[in-house]
């Protein structure tokens, strides 16, 4: 008996230190430098150091919070312009992924079984080499002497180099390059199990192939859509590298926003509530998410 | 043993097959040269083990795979080359493929939305087959929210939606527990029957094909090996392979001794039938004497020869053995009896009293006796 007992206690033991090591690193990795971000954002910038929140006054401890670095950032319509854009040029990215996205994992979903692991190898393929690499290759494309207008030009199907640098256009294009695997991998893990007889049920029930894309297939793949999508939308927003190295002057995104306040303003607790404020925009459709699909396992309980 | 009623009368063909053959990968023939005809009303059941081609055969008939060679006509019209949303034919899918995402009614109404059928006839129709599967209460309900055989009945429900000419069934039962099963089959049998439509089911399981249709068609490696009624494939099949996967029988090897028009007696190593009717044979030739466990009769003691048609006493139509297994069903007992020659016979007792009346136990001599009306002498 006692043998049992001692038994259950070192399993509960075992448990508590598999169950703490990601919890220790959840802690220690994202839950203290958040709240690190946000004590910085409610401190106010002296001229060298960062003002310390508690101070000591005739023996008393006093909190003091600054909020006015999100006062500013609300009454300044340049970072509400920002943030703007900033989800708009995820949500731009998003949708396009999805649209390249879908039928790629769709096809990929439908080849024949050999030849799916090699299809799977080759979206992952990109990621041997540096995303920065791949991002500064872009830009050798893109600039006005660069490959494509060359080709271009050469061919005489242009006159005059396109402005494809330094806009929106290559920013989403370099936005959309490095998120589509993202999206890819989640809808194609979700198609590939798509029970192909309810696509048999549905021809058998007068359904066109075509019809029975959007009746059946697409509702039945809304988690891995979702899942595609948040997978690209929340990294997306935040995006420093693809703006600062594709973007120009005119496509405004959160991130190189970001990289100022901290480098060239100096001014922490103003980049602070920036990063604050975006990862609260960020949580929303994250909650959102999270809510339906709980509510996805319930149904099926 | 078949409950559903056997095709009435004259009544036109429905669905025609001709010489319907599937090859996959240029050379393994899944169905090979199959012809049927299903007349208006019946319940037709393809019968066999995995791997025999029927569930080919009913998708070809679905329109699913399409046909290496042959024909398929539907009420005179060729539908070979239909693609199967183009077909007046509906299925019942194995396991029901119902829509995860759709709540019963839209399940059952989806067939018809597809149509273009004015939304308040829909509402009509779907609420009358609501009402014939019994299930008016759970039309809102999701898929997953529902029981096996609660499923079977939308699923049901979903392919008679459309009023199809004809009705597949892929293993209609095979997803529910046997206790269900058996008060099932005859609900779909009966819910068949009141709407009327001609159906075609596939299934491996015998006694499902032998309570609910009214013909059946046992089938091994691509090809029909009998077809007929429930009773005359269990009662007279036509060779071994058929009565040894239809229910349990004895086989016995022999050689015809005797062949007149009456009679005709088979000596085996075991033992001598005396069959009390003619076959298509001829004397000296190699026979299999098929002999179902039922038929038989176990006493302790040697049987008083009244199947022997005045021969000497005790000639025909037993054996001796050793019991070497009892197996206790409830309604009734199977022995095992191991016989001089190393064959193991099985003979079911009855079980019609409370104190088991054989009273034979393991490792008894016993006599098992037969009528000459009991077995069935097969060539092939």
């Amino acid at each position: 008996m006692t043998k049992i007992l001692s038994y259950l206690r070192d399993l509960r033991h075992g448990r508590t230190v598999v169950i703490g090591v990601p919890y220790l690193w959840f802690a220690l990795l994202i839950a203290v430098p958040v709240l690190i971000v946000l004590k910085i954002s409610l401190s106010e910038m002296e001229t060298t150091s960062i003002s310390s929140m508690i101070s000591w006054a005739d023996g008393w401890p006093t909190l003091k919070l600054n909020f006015s670095s999100y006062l500013f950032i609300s009454g300044d319509t340049l970072y509400v312009q920002t943030y703007l854009s900033s989800i708009e040029y995820a949500l731009i990215t998003t949708i396009i992924c999805l649209a390249i996205g879908y039928p790629f994992a769709y096809f990929m979903a439908r080849s024949p079984k050999h030849l799916q692991p090699m299809l799977l190898m080759l979206i992952m393929l990109p990621f041997w080499t540096s995303f920065l690499l791949r991002i500064y290759a872009w830009k050798t494309l893109l600039v006005s002497n660069g490959a494509i207008n060359n080709v271009l030009l050469a061919l005489g199907i242009i006159h005059e180099p396109l402005a494809m640098m330094n806009n929106s256009f290559s920013l989403l294009v370099g936005m959309v390059y490095s998120y589509l695997p993202f999206m890819i991998l989640p809808l194609y893990a979700n198609l590939s199990k798509l029970d192909l007889r309810y696509l048999e049920a549905a021809a058998d029930l007068g359904t066109s192939p075509f019809k029975a894309f959007w009746l059946i297939t697409v509702p039945l793949s809304k988690a891995g859509i979702i899942a595609g999508s948040m997978l690209v939308f929340i990294p997306a927003v935040g995006e420093y590298v693809i703006p600062e190295l594709l973007g120009g002057p005119n496509t405004l995104m959160i991130g190189r926003v970001l990289w100022d306040e901290f480098f060239s303003n100096n001014d922490w607790p103003m980049a602070s509530s920036v990063a604050v404020v975006m990862i609260l925009l960020i949580l929303l459709p994250m909650a959102l998410f999270n809510k339906y699909q709980s509510e996805q396992a319930e149904g099926k309980a | 043993m078949a409950t559903a009623p056997k095709a009435k009368a004259v009544r036109e063909d429905l669905l025609r097959v001709e010489g319907l053959t599937k090859i996959y990968d240029g050379a393994v023939k899944a169905v090979d040269n199959i012809s049927l005809t299903v007349t208006t009303g019946e319940i037709f059941a393809l019968l066999g083990g995995s791997g025999c081609g029927k569930s080919t055969l009913l998708r070809m008939l679905a329109g699913f795979e399409t046909p290496t060679q042959g024909k398929i006509y539907l009420a005179g019209e060729d539908i070979t080359h239909l693609p199967p949303y183009k077909r007046p034919i509906n299925m019942m899918f194995q396991s029901y493929a119902l829509f995860p995402h759709l709540s019963v009614w839209e399940n059952i109404a989806f067939g018809l939305k597809r149509d273009g059928m004015p939304k308040n006839d829909i509402n009509d129709r779907v609420e009358s087959l609501l009402g014939l599967v019994q299930l008016t209460k759970l039309a809102k309900r999701k898929p997953h929210q529902l029981s096996g055989g609660q499923q079977q009945r939308v699923a049901l429900a979903r392919s008679l939606a459309k009023r199809p000419q004809l009705l597949l069934l892929d293993e209609p039962l095979g997803a529910l527990d046997k206790k269900l099963r058996e008060s099932t089959q005859l609900e779909l049998v009966n819910i068949i029957e009141e709407v009327g439509v001609t159906c075609v089911l596939v299934t491996h399981d015998q006694e499902e094909a032998m309570t609910m249709a009214s013909r059946i068609a046992v089938m091994s490696e691509g090809s029909f090996m009998q077809v007929g009624s429930p009773d005359e494939v269990y009662e007279m099949p036509n060779s071994r392979h058929v009565a040894d996967f239809i229910g349990n029988v004895n086989i016995f090897d022999g050689v015809v001794e005797v062949d007149e028009p009456d009679h005709v007696t088979v000596r085996c190593e075991e033992c001598v039938h005396y069959v009390g009717h003619g076959i298509s044979g001829n004397t000296g030739m190699s026979v299999s004497v098929a002999l179902r466990p039922e038929k038989i009769l176990l006493s302790k003691n040697k049987p008083q020869g009244e199947f022997n048609k005045g021969k000497p006493q005790g000639e025909f139509n037993w054996c001796e053995g050793e019991v070497i297994e009892i197996v206790y069903f409830g309604a009734h007992t199977t022995y095992h009896l191991k016989l001089a020659s190393g064959l193991v016979i099985k003979a079911q007792e009855l079980n019609s009293t409370r104190d088991l009346s054989c009273g034979l136990t393991w490792g008894d001599r016993a006599y098992a006796h037969w009528s000459d009306l009991a077995m069935v002498v097969l060539t092939q």
